[in-house]
């Protein structure tokens, strides 16, 4: 056994601050912060994946057909969040949501002291752009502000693209905070009391993981109109499985431990032990399968959009992206735009897990005796 | 009339397991038409059986296995003997529609999305792709002209009406026979009314349409049949709807067993063309019959003219097109804008090495259309129907994402020539109208989001699809559909969960096509308010209204023309004028791709062709249109040769408006 092992356990044994003294980030969680950020690849796809969540959250003041400010007949307006404001507000003939492009265009021509102020992205992910003899798809343009080019039926692609980064990583991240809670709390207990509890459940697992996923989403699929929230829930009920059997042999492992000993004979409850104890010690097993899982994550939903089995129509997604690409081949701006881009998110998701999993790995040091 | 699955419309060879009523998107060729063929229309199928207790003539239980006799319901029944007053008709006057240059030869490569589950006609899994291979290789006793729509002889010689109006009797071809070269004769028919009526078949829908519909028949020798419908029809649509074809009675032993035991069985046929090979999964070989009988019959020259036509299993049209673009598939279907105007251009195409044909037709319509549910509480108002009509810009997504290709369906139902009503104008995409329509309703005030309300009730209505194909239309629609205040949810299920949920009346909106064929269109299965408000029947606007009923009675029991055709016209009228169908688009014609050395007549098809290269027998179930096309081997060695140098030809895509009605 190494020696850099033992002292990773040690330090990690301690890993609340002193009662009464002030939290401070402990030396070992430093010290695995400074190598995650020393392993560049990791670090910058961590830090671009943040900046684009983070804009992501924002997209509608990017990527938009709403307006950010139009300022009519001295008043301002922000139409971007809120209401409908419908076309006679601004002096236009109809009662249905103001074309803001069009009134852009107009107010230009009038010129009467009106101004529109558009996003750089002047469509949104559901909008069908489409005027009389021009058929979509059209290609990439930027006369007509379609930097990516429009899908088959007119809709701008970089927006669908942008809404669709944004929904598959909050599906994601929803997915991930569901299963790591079932299968962390189940997988601590089965591991903490063993026994039948673990019997028990290890062929209830063994059972959910011999039921064939995909045919389950597919029947729930016909039956059913998908939602968001509905296919995160036959995820979930599919998905917690994976977590408990790492949790569980880590519990086992811990739990056996001399300081798991020792709190017990200061008279620590069972809660008190696995969740102040054993939890932390085991946190390197779950901070290192992250990455891992939201990339699955945003594949499979992905795969599942892809075939038709994903969030119903006109749900901005990647998959569906996909399937409108390899449909129509002779218009491969679809299909680039979305192969690239989850290309990219993937590798930099992976990149930061690989970082992640060097950084908290405790043998960088290894001295073999 | 039926339901199809398939949005891609080939030569037949793409259609999913569909129940027996299956939906279809586009027009179909015929194919299409195939599947259906088994379903409402009955021009084949059926044979014999032991006789019944009241005939003279009772022949053996096939293998040793007893019948039960025809049952005969009160009131019912043929005459014992044949009537002496019967006039004897045939049709051997119409002109011929195969071309006398065909040659043949070769082998025609056609595919399909998926390999049958099953090589029976009839029981379950039967209605699968490849279902109208083995149907319209099995004829009836007669089919009807793809050009003049009149009967003409296939399995019968002649045909004469009984004075009922309901009772028709055929004369059998003495030359017909089974591919095991056992006779064909009237035991077959006789025969195939108790196998249709069999519960070992486990076909619930031809058992109640054999014993509902069919109520009698008899055989009077061996060359003669009589057959007793239900109700009296026009003479002419009496073959279409009592018509049934025989059965090998020699060849099936009815028991238990008997689904699973011919689920692979080669079922001996009357067509030109059988089974020869079959690699599971992979593909299927018909071989053409060298000495058919069916060769010496008028209608029948000079078609059907490849030697083997190999069937082969590709699960993607994409992929299909791949195949077909490299030549290893003699034909296409192109119907689909984005394959006709972008997947079908360069290569091959431009140089010539592939012809492009758009042939306008001009076969019953399916009818495409979003069928409101006047049971659900928002579209109960007729106001809101009408508003809604008004409020669904059809003509923006021809114009744009269906590249024009496409026409605005006027009518319900339509190409069924006199009885079209031409008078009605569908409605069109105005907002103005829309808004009053749904302001008159209470819905005058818009919500935050720009969507109608009353009551606190938001004008939104979920609309039930089941081809992902078209939810580019809808997507389209929906945008549009918002400027009026009205909010689309969208709902794609599984073809076959969307349909059910259907006949189970539990949409809101059915966005879904019913496939049209016969003579005459339909309406008391879509309007009568027998069918309102109960599941699984095809009333899916659940209308009821008395007036309409008494109308739509008045319709199914005349047997004369004129009044029909004017009782059709009414009946159009009223479904306009309730709003409860908005009827979608039309495609008027068929589009396919050939390669050069597979050849069509001057006039490349019939006025009923579905699809230009249709290797069996009929189009739109009845019409005897298919097998018209040849392969020239001097043409094919040609164009190879011009291919390995890359030597191009002109560039050629024929358009055929013959046969455009408008």
């Amino acid at each position: 056994m190494s020696r850099g092992e033992h002292a990773g356990r040690d330090f990690q044994g301690s890993t609340h601050p002193p009662k009464g003294g002030t939290p401070t980030l402990n030396p070992l969680t430093v010290k695995q912060l400074q190598r995650f950020r020393s392993i560049r690849r990791g670090y910058y796809s961590a830090l671009i994946l943040a900046v684009a969540l983070v804009l992501s959250f924002g997209a509608e003041l990017l990527v938009n057909s709403r307006a950010l400010v139009v300022h009519y007949e001295g008043a301002i307006f922000f139409p971007t969040y809120g209401d409908v404001i419908p076309g006679r507000t601004f002096g236009l003939e109809y009662d249905y949501e103001t074309n803001y492009r069009e009134l852009k265009r107009l107010f230009a021509e009038r010129d009467e002291g009106n101004w529109v102020l558009m996003p750089p992205v002047p469509y949104d992910a559901l909008e069908n752009d489409l005027s009389p003899g021009i058929y979509p798809p059209e290609p990439p343009s930027f006369a007509r502000s379609h930097y990516l080019g429009t899908d088959s039926t007119g809709r701008d692609v970089l927006a669908r693209l942008v809404y669709g980064f944004r929904l598959a990583f909050g599906f994601a991240a929803i997915l991930l905070a569901c299963n790591y809670f079932i299968g962390i709390t189940l997988g601590c207990a089965m591991g903490f009391w063993g026994g039948a509890f673990d019997l028990l459940f290890q062929r209830l697992i063994e059972i959910l993981n011999n039921v064939p996923f995909l045919y389950v989403i597919m029947i729930v699929a016909s039956i059913v109109v998908q939602s968001f929230w509905t296919l995160l829930a036959v995820m979930v009920i599919f998905g917690w499985t994976q977590m408990t059997w790492y949790m569980r042999t880590s519990t086992y492992k811990e739990k056996s431990r001399e300081y798991v000993l020792a709190a017990r004979a200061m008279g620590a409850s069972s809660p008190r032990m696995v969740a102040s104890h054993i939890l932390p010690n085991t946190i390197s097993v779950i901070v290192t399968f992250i990455p891992f899982s939201i990339a699955g994550a945003i594949t499979t939903l992905t795969a599942l959009d892809y075939l038709g089995f994903g969030l119903p129509p006109p749900t901005p997604s990647w998959g569906e992206l996909l399937q409108q690409g390899t449909n129509h081949l002779e218009s491969p701006w679809i299909v680039t735009s979305v192969v690239v881009a989850m290309v990219l998110v993937l590798l930099m998701v992976t990149y930061v897990g690989e970082a992640i999993r060097e950084a908290f790995d405790p043998k960088k040091f290894t001295y073999y005796e | 009339m039926t339901r199809r699955t398939n949005p891609w419309r080939s030569d037949g060879v793409s259609r999913w397991n569909a129940p027996v009523r299956t939906s279809s998107r586009e027009r179909t060729s015929v194919t299409l038409g195939t599947m259906l063929a088994c379903c409402a229309v009955l021009v084949s199928s059926c044979g014999t059986e032991t006789v019944p207790a009241e005939d003279s003539t009772a022949v053996e239980a096939p293998r040793g296995v007893e019948l039960p006799p025809i049952e005969v319901r009160e009131g019912d029944g043929l005459p014992a003997s044949l009537p002496a007053d019967l006039v004897w008709e045939t049709n051997e006057e119409d002109p011929v529609f195969a071309s006398s240059e065909a040659l043949r030869g070769g082998t025609f490569r056609t595919w399909m999305l998926a390999f049958p589950l099953t090589l029976r006609r009839v029981g379950p899994d039967s209605n699968g792709a490849f279902a109208g291979y083995l149907r319209y290789n099995q004829l009836g006793p007669v089919t009807y002209h793809p050009n003049t729509r009149r009967p003409i002889p296939s399995l019968a010689t002649h045909w004469a009406y009984g004075a009922d109006r309901r009772s028709i009797y055929y004369r059998l071809n003495p030359r017909a026979r089974w591919s095991d070269g056992v006779p064909v004769t009237a035991d077959d028919f006789v025969f195939a009314v108790q196998f249709m009526r069999s519960k070992h078949i486990v076909a619930p829908w031809y058992n109640n349409y054999y014993t509902d519909r069919i109520r009698d028949v008899k055989r009077y020798d061996d060359h003669t049949i009589g057959i007793q419908g239900a109700d009296p029809k026009p003479l002419n649509e009496m073959h279409y709807s009592y018509g049934i074809g025989p059965q090998p009675r020699h060849f099936h032993v009815l028991d238990q067993d008997w689904v699973k035991r011919t689920n692979w069985e080669i079922e001996p046929n009357t067509g030109p063309y059988q089974i020869s090979e079959v690699r599971k999964g992979k593909y299927i070989d018909l071989s053409r019959k060298a000495d058919w009988w069916g060769d010496e019959v008028k209608y029948y020259q000079h078609r059907f003219n490849p030697d083997k036509v190999r069937v082969r299993v590709i699960r993607d049209a994409n992929i299909a097109f791949q195949h077909f673009r490299k030549g290893e598939l003699d034909t296409l279907g192109l119907v689909l804008p984005h394959f006709w105007h972008e997947k079908a251009t360069g290569g091959p195409f431009d140089a010539g090495y592939i012809v492009k044909y758009w042939f306008y037709n001009d076969l019953p319509v399916p009818s495409a259309g979003m069928y409101l549910n006047s049971a659900d509480p928002i579209l109960a108002d007729r106001r809101v129907r009408l508003g809604l009509a008004h409020a669904m810009d059809f003509d923006r997504v021809i114009e744009t994402v269906l590249r024009g290709d496409y026409e605005r369906l006027p009518t319900f139902q339509l190409g069924f020539g006199a009885y079209d009503n031409r008078e009605i104008e569908p409605r069109e995409f105005d907002i103005d109208k829309a808004n009053e329509y749904f302001a008159a309703a209470g819905f005058d005030k818009r919500g935050g989001d720009g969507i109608r309300e009353r009551d606190g009730q938001r004008l939104s209505l979920r609309v039930t699809y089941g081809n992902p194909q078209h939810t580019e239309r809808l997507v389209v629609l929906k945008e549009e559909a918002k400027k009026a205040g009205v909010s689309l949810e969208l709902q794609l299920l599984d073809s076959s969960a969307s349909f059910k949920q259907m006949q189970e009346k539990k949409h809101q909106v059915a966005w879904m096509t019913w496939n049209s064929q016969g003579l005459s269109p339909r309406y008391w299965e879509h309007f009568h308010s027998e069918n309102a408000n109960r599941p699984q029947t095809n009333n899916l606007a659940n209308h009821a209204d008395p007036v309409m009923d008494e109308q739509i009675m008045a319709y199914r029991a005349s047997a004369d023309f004129d009044e029909r055709v004017a009782l059709a016209h009414r009946l159009e009228q009223m479904v306009h004028d309730a709003g409860v169908v908005i009827p979608t688009f039309q495609v008027p014609y068929t589009r396919d791709g050939a390669w050069r050395w597979v050849k069509l007549p001057e006039w490349l098809g019939t006025r009923t062709s579905g699809t230009l290269f249709n290797s069996q027998a009929n189009s739109a179930g009845i019409f005897s249109a298919g097998g018209l096309f040849w392969i020239d081997p001097e043409e094919k060695r040609r164009t190879l040769e011009a291919k390995d140098e890359g030597r191009p030809f002109e560039p050629a895509t024929v358009v055929n408006t013959t046969y455009q009605t408008h």
